[in-house]
């Protein structure tokens, strides 16, 4: 290990930043929990709820001068709407055809980002959201609502960074909605998605609504998809199309099958991992490779950790492995 | 359950149903009824078009023609869910345990009336939600135990054996309170005691709550004994339809079973089917 790496890893920003990282692919992979551990839906576009609820609130701030509050609500609502819009259609459709349609339209949000520039800002993102020449900037409220936690937090814990107090925001949702998804799994509504996971069949013949229970799946986990895009948007402040390219929708893939298939608690595990080696691995100097080839290096690390856990554990990290061998 | 008490009334009634598979008629013009309060049998060789009329029946497939009545309305080309909420529900051939949960939640999902199963009743009324469970939870035990699986209750499905399983979705069947079962061969790989004493509790099932029972059997002594009504199809139409004895005599169905028509040889199958499997 160089010394400045020795440096990064000992370093509080740098466990507090890949903290907030993981915090937000938490939330975002929750959303496809439901989706896919708890009801069986392949859904491959997952980025694009992310996506709209960062664009709807960003939009209706700048450009509407609505409040970031009221913004919020109505981009999670947005991107729950384009849940079922996209769910009408194809959620009938056979698992791997759903895939498709899914991964299309999570294309389809991020091409229509990159070439509405009136609407979205374009290529160059939301700082372009006023038109070229003036920076457009969507989170002074933010801003504001996270100095009144961070002073909050520092009556009493002494001096917290601005990660810092993003972070503890971050968790405490994060906590919340797991107990939130704790509580709906197990419950009589929750029994019904598992068991359109396990066969829609049996389920549809014992006179439940699986094409209702679908669509609900679909707008919980948009909804959650949404509240990770407003965390996304409000950490980096300002975003672009290529933030939602498809790798950010496998990144929740890898999230839930390297914690566990329909485990809440298997989410937030997973997404620290995943968020150890994709920051880490940012930093890491690694000897014969430019910087370049280090970002991809990063790509194939994943890729090969991912192969190792499928094939010595496939069930995830907390998932049962009896449930693998079930017939 | 709003009817005139008749014992001959129908309580379900298929009329000329047809379905094709490309050019293959699986169901050319099926017509059967049955009768509220019954255990009727339908048999026929392979590919007579048994499981795909309760395909059909219970809305797994539609109907290209033919109407298809429940309690007198029609059901035909209504969903799965919709025939099942109505009290019309069915089990499979190749059974649908659902493997990842555990036996008494695959009992539990049956039960009708859970407001539990809608989100803003479960944020509303959470104590109707858990008084139902109790309820629920108790009744799918006493169903388990009628099963002899109440000692898996905590186990995953999927862990159960064929005929298990079997005795699962039969008893998840009746854990949803219908009036009428279909049966897609439900002996099939049960131990035959146990059989036996399933048998006696559709008879008294049918005796006490007026169930009605429609199984799919190749077990010709389950289909004689049983049954008071056993309907033949054949190549998807029904061919013959009596009380066991008429149809056990019946040419047509012999014909239709090995596809001869000498006279010795089906008076030897006659012999053959009396009694045997």
């Amino acid at each position: 290990m160089t010394p400045a790496l020795a440096t990064i890893f000992t370093s509080v920003d740098f466990w507090t930043f890949v903290g907030v990282v993981a915090g937000i692919f938490t939330i975002f992979a929750l959303g496809l929990q439901v989706q896919f551990g708890f009801t069986g839906l392949l859904n491959f576009g997952h980025v694009a709820f992310m996506a709209v609820a960062a664009y709807t609130m960003a939009i209706l701030i700048v450009k509407v001068g609505w409040p970031m509050w009221a913004s919020a609500l109505a981009a999670i609502g947005m991107a729950m709407a384009f849940g079922v819009l996209i769910g009408l259609p194809t959620v009938r459709l056979r698992a791997d055809f759903l895939a498709i349609a899914t991964i299309a339209f999570g294309e389809i949000i991020r091409l229509i980002a990159l070439n509405e520039s009136d609407l979205t800002g374009g290529p160059q993102g939301t700082i372009n959201l006023r038109g070229a020449g003036t920076a457009a900037s969507f989170n002074a409220e933010w801003l504001s609502f996270q100095n009144t936690v961070r002073d909050w937090l520092e009556k009493g814990f002494g001096d917290v960074s601005r990660d810092q107090t993003m972070l503890v925001i971050i968790w405490t949702v994060v906590v919340l909605l797991i107990l939130l998804l704790q509580f709906l799994v197990h419950s009589p509504w929750g029994r019904v998605l598992r068991s359109i996971r396990e066969d829609e069949d049996a389920s549809s013949a014992l006179g439940k609504n699986v094409f209702a229970y679908k669509l609900q799946a679909l707008a919980l986990g948009a909804a959650l998809g949404a509240v990770a895009g407003l965390f996304f948007a409000f950490q980096f402040s300002f975003f672009s199309p290529q933030d939602f390219d498809p790798l950010t929708t496998f990144f929740a893939w890898i999230i839930v099958i390297l914690g566990g298939t329909g485990r809440n608690w298997a989410v937030p595990v997973g997404a620290i991992i995943f968020g150890v080696i994709f920051a880490g691995t940012r930093f890491a100097d690694i000897p014969f490779f430019d910087t370049a080839d280090q970002a991809f290096l990063r790509l194939i690390l994943i890729g090969l950790i991912l192969i190792g856990l499928m094939a010595f554990r496939p069930q995830g990290l907390l998932g049962k492995r009896e449930e693998m061998v079930l017939g | 359950m709003g009817s005139d008490g008749r014992e001959d009334e129908k309580i379900l009634d298929v009329r000329t149903v047809v379905k094709h598979f490309g050019g293959v008629a699986a169901l050319d013009e099926a017509t059967l009824d049955v009768r509220r309060s019954s255990i009727t049998a339908l048999i026929g060789p392979n590919g007579a078009g048994k499981t795909t009329l309760f395909h059909v029946v219970t809305g797994f497939y539609r109907p290209e023609r033919g109407e298809i009545r429940f309690e007198g309305e029609r059901v035909d080309g209504k969903p799965p869910h919709a025939i099942a909420k109505r009290g019309l529900v069915r089990t499979f051939q190749v059974t649908k345990a659902l493997s990842r949960m555990s036996v008494l939640e695959n009992m539990m999902l049956a039960a009708p009336n859970q407001p539990g199963e809608h989100l803003w009743r479960l944020v509303l009324t959470p104590r109707a939600v858990r008084r139902r469970e109790r309820e629920v939870e108790e009744k799918a035990w006493a169903l388990l135990e009628l099963v002899q699986l109440d000692k898996l209750g905590r186990d995953y499905a999927g862990t159960l054996s064929g005929g298990q399983r079997k005795l699962l979705e039969f008893a998840r069947a009746l854990m949803s309170d219908p009036a009428m079962v279909m049966l897609d061969e439900p002996m099939a790989g049960v131990n035959p005691a146990l059989g036996l004493q399933l048998l006696e509790r559709m008879q008294q099932l049918r005796a006490e709550r007026r169930l009605t029972f429609l199984l799919i059997e190749h077990d010709m002594e389950v289909v004689m004994t049983v049954s008071e009504r056993v309907i033949v199809m054949n190549e998807g139409r029904v061919i013959a339809d009596g009380t066991p004895d008429e149809v056990r005599g019946d040419p047509r169905v012999i014909d239709a079973y090995l596809g001869v028509h000498a006279g010795e040889e089906r008076a030897a199958v006659a012999e053959a089917t009396e009694g045997t499997r």
